[in-house]
């Protein structure tokens, strides 16, 4: 039986390693791709481009903003707006100073693009903060002239562990890796197996005493050592460029990716059962990877924020595990009590989906 | 005029040349045979004839137009069908022949004459809604001929057009070539089957990108063996062959089914030496020793592996 | 003309008798709109939360009640030591933990400071840093209430300085509802994606399949040949479009603000310069497999990252950010956006209009010269 295995794995090895064009996609996009996505992703927002109307320049200051223009008319707002020319206007009173002085509030308001909600979102928290600390600033310097201290119930005390600076972009490579690895894979194992299907090939293995099973593990192999070299390169570049050390067990790591190759791949497989074409199994490997392990992975929207129904749904992609389990090696370097589901929820989706295939192979050989 | 004139035709791929230096006429309405092994150069020399491919340096006039740089009039004069199956398999019989009917201009009543035309050759009258991949092997076959020749070409060319069919398929095929070149147009095909080269006017065979013979099969027959050849049923014929290649006299030895084919060296050689070495010298039973003329299939063998031979040295 | 007319129909035929393509063709895109359309959510509104009360007074229980009626903060544990803070940090079980230190409603009392502390899961530092911005507000306000409530326990009555208020509005999105940037984003996403991956198939399927080389055996003219793929694809192209804005505004209801023509029309342009990418592809790959694999790795995941769908344009680095203006998707979302959700027109988006004709073209041309009838 193993040797039958072998046999398949080998001619599948052989017909890689001619397809030299292939190869360099295979191994040489990834790096690239996260190269340049690593450094494109992120949703730290910095330089918030603003317009004010008013000379105070207080806001200003601060280096999340970048003042881009000084309007001085309430039609000029909506150009600004509209154009994207800047993301947030900020309207300062004419009464201002005078209001001020006699120790009245005053309203500042600043117009906010929402056409992206979660940048509104973080911007409206940076203007709130900016003008509290301005008041605050204005109240102290006027106790102090009479002597008296500002009172402050509360002191927020925040602490960001295993990301002090709140930047999004080590966040984001785990999702990023998971996404360009669960590709590589499905699509590389869907097409190499329909392929056979297409040209005939397969009837000549349909008709030697290899079993179903054997044919698949043979096609297997070979895919998974690519992907495991794939999963080396990508780690290594993620170190290299974006200085991720691996936090956690090693060993760990490895088992991880490992589970996890083998639920991409059986994806794989189960799609080249029910496709006759390339072209089919291309659209069916599209739907099934390239976009639910880009959104429904929890790679850049929060799972728990989605309705039930589409966290249900979020199963579909095993980009989902390897993800979780990715942040707590890579990010907080953490054990295993802290992803052990998820490894058995890749086993199931694995033997799930080859158990699918299986069935459907079978059914289709009885035809 | 000559339907196609080749003029030392040369392709060159990186440091392999695949068709060296190739000269040949194929006159008005023949057939024409293009023999030689897999590799070569059959096909690549086709696909400079037909257009698709550009010719590191000669020439070719097909139908009197230059493949290098009247390729559109070229194409428009010829037909052409390869080894691999190409219509579309997915079409209905009739979606195939609209399309390439649409594809060389045909429309009218002309189209509705040249489709009854086709669907009659492949035998599918009443079949035209068929979906094409569900047909069998040789009817395809016929149905690439006659969707190939839809346009009614002057020059059809035919890359391994049997390849795969079976024998029956593959005279009905040929019954169609035939009535083809009986209506005037030029028919050039590439084959490995031997027995087809005999339906063909004239034949050439290629080796390793060179021509090394021409003629029809009678001359070939006669002009490239001169030798006698010895046709011997024995019952261990590995043992007998082993045996004859020590003999001075022999020159090539070759297994023909549960023959020997012998081609002397010595005229003065005869069906007794044979006989004396084999039977009484090593008691092999030999059952029969015939002097036969020779087939293409010995010319050929004859020819490329004394051209192997040279160029070895 | 004739020729041209008798290839669009073979191309449709082979998509209607291609039933399983059919499916995944027409079906693919509406049910990924649908179900993406839900997905695709970066509001913050559930966030797990731990609370170490360590003074467990009716200060600390009334401060961490407002926590649960805010509706963003779910908290899952209520825990008695730091060591349990520091496990459920690390094994990302809460988001953020409270801690409530001992003299809490003391310290308050006596008019002291209390410090709050607040440690966060911090690997998912967009989402960190927006519950933090909620915390601040719960915060303020109850520190607001307590010094009002001092205020007038000492009768105090005016305030003690002048203070600045901000007022923030929301234009175009006044929630700030991330569901109505990410549709029509996915929208653009999905026909990218539909196109590009039929139509860099198109000519690289029939070479493998042998009829190619039939095909430039006829007298049938390059421009006929790749007009002969790209308008069947083009109609297909626009039903997907017709097909997924329809779900957008029908499903989703999202209410398109500007001229429909307009938006239509562009989608078009999108569409070709699309096709324009996929044929491409198509004529430069051997075999289906490489055209897929370029199409994938080359295309569409640039598209996906560098295109402003989620990733916002301005955070990029600058030499990233120039890489950007090379993406057609950049340019339609950005046109997406505009015409849905603010109702700008042409006079403020002409430029991206233009790039975006300018794109299609050249690449059509491009690609169709690139394709040439000879073999190698």
């Amino acid at each position: 039986m193993f040797n039958r295995i072998f046999a398949i794995a080998k001619k599948e090895m052989r017909q890689l390693k001619r397809d030299t064009r292939m190869l360099f996609i295979v191994f040489f996009f990834p790096v690239v791709l996260l190269a340049i996505f690593g450094y494109a992703i992120n949703f730290d927002v910095h330089h918030i481009k603003i317009a004010v109307y008013d000379q105070d320049r207080s806001l200003i200051s601060s280096e999340y903003f970048d003042l881009v223009t000084y309007i001085d008319n309430d039609d000029q707002i909506k150009k600004m707006l509209d154009e994207k020319i800047v993301q947030a206007v900020v309207v300062f009173p004419k009464d201002m100073s005078r209001r001020l002085l006699s120790k009245q509030e005053v309203k500042i308001q600043f117009l906010v693009d929402g056409v992206d909600g979660t940048s509104a979102n973080v911007i409206q928290n940076y203007v709130n903060a900016a003008t509290y600390s301005y008041s605050i600033q204005l109240t102290k310097e006027y106790l102090a002239v009479t002597g008296k201290n500002l009172y402050v119930p509360i002191d927020l005390q925040p602490r960001f562990w295993f990301n002090p600076d709140l930047q999004s972009t080590r966040f984001l490579i785990p999702g990023l890796m998971g996404m360009i690895l669960i590709i590589t894979a499905v699509i590389s194992i869907s097409l190499s197996i329909v392929r056979e299907k297409e040209r005939g090939t397969i009837e000549q293995i349909n008709v030697s005493p290899l079993s179903s099973i054997e044919f698949i593990l043979g096609k297997t192999i070979p895919y998974i050592v690519i992907s495991l070299i794939n999963a080396t390169i990508v780690l290594l570049a993620g170190y290299i460029l974006f200085d991720i050390v691996i936090k956690g067990n090693m060993l760990l790591l490895l088992l991880g990716t490992f589970a996890f190759l083998f639920a991409a791949l059986s994806l794989g497989v189960f799609i080249s059962t029910i496709a006759d074409s390339q072209q089919v199994a291309f659209q069916a490997a599209n739907v099934t990877s390239l976009l639910p392990s880009l959104i429904l992975s929890g790679f850049i929207f929060p799972i728990e924020s989605m309705p039930i129904a589409i966290q249900v749904l979020t199963n579909i992609t095993p980009a989902k595990f390897y993800i979780v389990i990715l942040r707590a090696i890579l990010l907080r370097g953490a054990g295993i009590s802290a992803f052990w589901d998820q490894l058995i929820y890749l086993g199931i989706f694995g033997l799930v989906f080859i158990a699918l295939a299986t069935l459907v192979d079978k059914k289709s050989k009885n035809k | 005029m000559n339907a196609i004139e080749v003029k030392n035709l040369t392709k060159v791929f990186g440091k392999f040349t695949a068709v060296d230096n190739i000269n040949f006429d194929v006159k008005q309405g023949e057939i024409f045979g293009f023999l030689g092994a897999n590799g070569a150069g059959k096909s690549t020399t086709i696909r400079m004839l037909i257009g698709i491919l550009e010719p590191t340096s000669g020439d070719a006039l097909v139908s009197g137009y230059s493949i290098k740089n009247q390729s559109d009039l070229v194409k428009k004069n010829i037909g052409y069908m390869s080894q691999k199956f190409s219509l579309y398999n997915d079409l209905t019989v009739v979606e195939n022949i609209r399309f390439f009917a649409g594809i060389y201009g045909l429309d009218g009543k002309k189209y509705e004459e040249r489709k009854n035309w086709v669907l009659k050759v492949a035998d599918l009258e009443n079949m035209e809604n068929v979906i094409t991949g569900s047909l069998p092997g040789g009817i395809k076959q016929r149905l690439a001929l006659g969707t190939a020749v839809i346009h009614e070409p002057k020059i059809v060319f035919l890359d391994e057009p049997t390849s795969g069919v079976d024998p029956i398929s593959r005279r009905n095929f040929w019954d169609l070539i035939n009535e083809l070149s009986e209506g005037g147009t030029t028919v050039l095909v590439t084959t490995h089957y031997l027995d087809e080269a005999e339906f063909c006017n004239d034949i050439i065979l290629i080796n390793a990108g060179k021509l090394i013979a021409q003629g029809n099969s009678k001359e070939l027959k006669t002009n490239y063996i001169k030798n006698p050849i010895l046709e011997i049923e024995s019952d261990r014929i590995v043992d007998s062959m082993e045996i004859l290649e020590k003999e001075k006299w022999v020159g090539e030895t070759s297994i023909f089914g549960n023959y020997i084919h012998v081609i002397l060296n010595d005229n003065t050689i005869n069906e007794g030496h044979i006989y004396d070495l084999l039977r009484d010298k090593n008691g092999i039973s030999v059952k029969r020793v015939e002097k036969i003329t020779p087939t293409l299939e010995d010319v050929f063998i004859h020819l490329i592996e004394k051209d192997s031979k040279k160029n070895v040295q | 003309m004739k020729t041209i007319f008798q290839f669009i129909i073979k191309e449709l035929l082979q998509v209607k008798r291609d039933k399983k393509m059919l499916v995944v063709i027409f079906m693919a895109p509406i049910l990924q709109l649908i179900f993406l359309g839900y997905a695709a959510n970066m509001d913050v509104n559930v966030i797990h939360t731990t609370i170490y009360d360590q003074d467990k007074t009716s200060t600390s229980r009334d401060f961490i009640k407002r926590f649960e009626q805010s509706g963003y903060f779910t908290i899952d544990h209520n825990v008695s030591n730091y060591e349990e803070v520091t496990d459920l940090l690390n094994e990302g079980k809460t988001l953020v933990a409270i801690v409530i230190p001992k003299d809490f409603e003391k310290k308050i009392n006596r008019r002291e400071t209390a410090p709050l502390q607040t440690l966060f899961e911090g690997s998912d530092g967009n989402k960190a840093s927006i519950a933090l911005g909620y915390i601040q507000g719960i915060a303020t306000k109850f520190s607001q209430g307590i010094v009002a409530e001092t205020k007038d326990k000492l009768g105090m009555k005016i305030s003690l300085s002048g203070s600045l208020i901000p007022e923030v509005r929301v234009w175009y999105n006044p929630e700030m509802k991330t569901r109505n940037y990410m549709v029509p984003g996915i929208l653009g996403l999905i026909l990218m994606i539909s196109t590009i991956s039929l139509m860099s198939m198109a000519v690289v399927r029939e070479r493998e399949i042998g009829t190619l080389e039939q095909l430039i055996v006829t007298p049938i003219k390059n421009y006929q040949l790749i007009l002969g793929k790209l308008i069947p694809f083009t109609l297909i192209g626009f039903v997907v479009l017709i097909i997924v804005m329809i779900i957008m505004t029908q499903w989703f209801g999202i209410v398109v603000r500007g001229n429909r023509l307009f938006l239509l029309f562009t989608a078009l342009l999108f569409v070709l310069s699309n096709l324009g990418i996929g044929l491409f592809i198509s004529t430069v790959s051997k075999t289906q497999q490489q055209a897929m694999m370029a199409s994938v790795f080359a295309i569409m995941m640039p598209m996906i990252y560098l295109s402003g769908f989620a990733f916002p344009i301005e955070n990029m680095p600058v030499v990233v950010q120039y890489i950007t203006y090379l993406i057609p998707l950049r340019y339609f979302i950005t046109i997406l956006r505009g015409i849905v959700l603010k109702g700008i027109g042409f006079s403020s988006l002409w430029f991206e209009t233009l790039i975006l004709f300018g794109m299609g073209v050249t690449l059509l041309i491009f690609s169709s010269l690139r394709f040439s009838k000879k073999i190698e």
